[in-house]
């Protein structure tokens, strides 16, 4: 049987710590920013982006957005290269 | 009378990202009794280290290889590893933010685990254990002797 895929709105309904179970289990890495002292990470979960914002670097998080527009690629494109999508995926 | 305390394990680690770095020497903090954890910017620091030293007087018991890596990337420098005959059959670990089923394939292939970074503070102590948990058994027996476990 294939499992049917999550969409943006059943991830968005999930309660918080099983959404990080799910972004730890499926979540493909897509690059990690600094915004002010903040440190953020942008993943990639099934056909919608997720961006987890830290308030202490993989301890403590502030919140997540989660979008299904590619503008939020926008301030990573630097650390993705043509590679990463031409094999549609990303490791870190 | 001195009494000699075993030596500890010596886990070397290559990640190019400093906070992973330090998140992962402070986990290892509850180890440090037991294990001494060094640490590369990655992959040709760490091969040019172990073609460098002597394998009789350092003698890791566990590899851990973040995967995404400039200049060499963790799985061409787990590759690399395994074709030295020393250090072809010691413990490896892929390291890795993404869980692509794809890299866990190529982590058996060449006979290593695969554990994904931690996204939270719960999660960082489980993925530590499970990091060791790839240690020999002889070693995780002897660290967790050590640790009272």
């Amino acid at each position: 049987m294939t499992k049917k895929a999550l969409s943006l709105t059943e991830f968005m309904d999930l309660p918080q710590e099983l959404q990080f179970e799910v972004l730890h289990k499926h979540g493909v890495y897509v690059g990690k920013r600094k915004v002010e002292r903040q440190t953020v990470v942008l993943f990639q979960l099934h056909g919608f982006y997720v961006e987890v914002y830290y308030k202490q670097y993989r301890k403590i998080v502030d919140h997540l957005i989660s979008s299904n527009s590619t503008d939020i690629l926008q301030p990573y494109l630097d650390q993705i290269n043509i590679k990463d999508f031409t094999d549609g995926k990303k490791e870190k | 009378m001195t009494q000699s305390l075993p030596p500890k394990s010596l886990v070397l680690y290559a990640d190019d990202d400093p906070e992973d770095i330090e998140l992962v020497v402070e986990a290892f903090q509850s180890y440090a009794q037991n294990v001494e954890l060094m640490t590369f910017a990655d992959g040709i620091e760490l091969l040019n280290f172990i073609e460098a030293v002597d394998p009789l007087h350092v003698a890791p018991c566990l590899f851990i290889i973040d995967i995404n890596m400039p200049r060499l990337n963790g799985k061409e420098t787990l590759r690399r590893l395994r074709r030295i005959e020393t250090f072809a059959e010691v413990p490896a670990v892929l390291f890795s933010t993404s869980s692509l089923p794809a890299d866990a394939v190529f982590a058996k292939n060449f006979n290593a685990g695969f554990v994904t970074k931690p996204l939270h503070t719960s999660q960082v102590h489980l993925i530590i254990d499970e990091i060791i948990e790839h240690c020999s058994d002889e070693v995780k027996k002897m660290i967790k002797k050590r640790n009272g476990n």
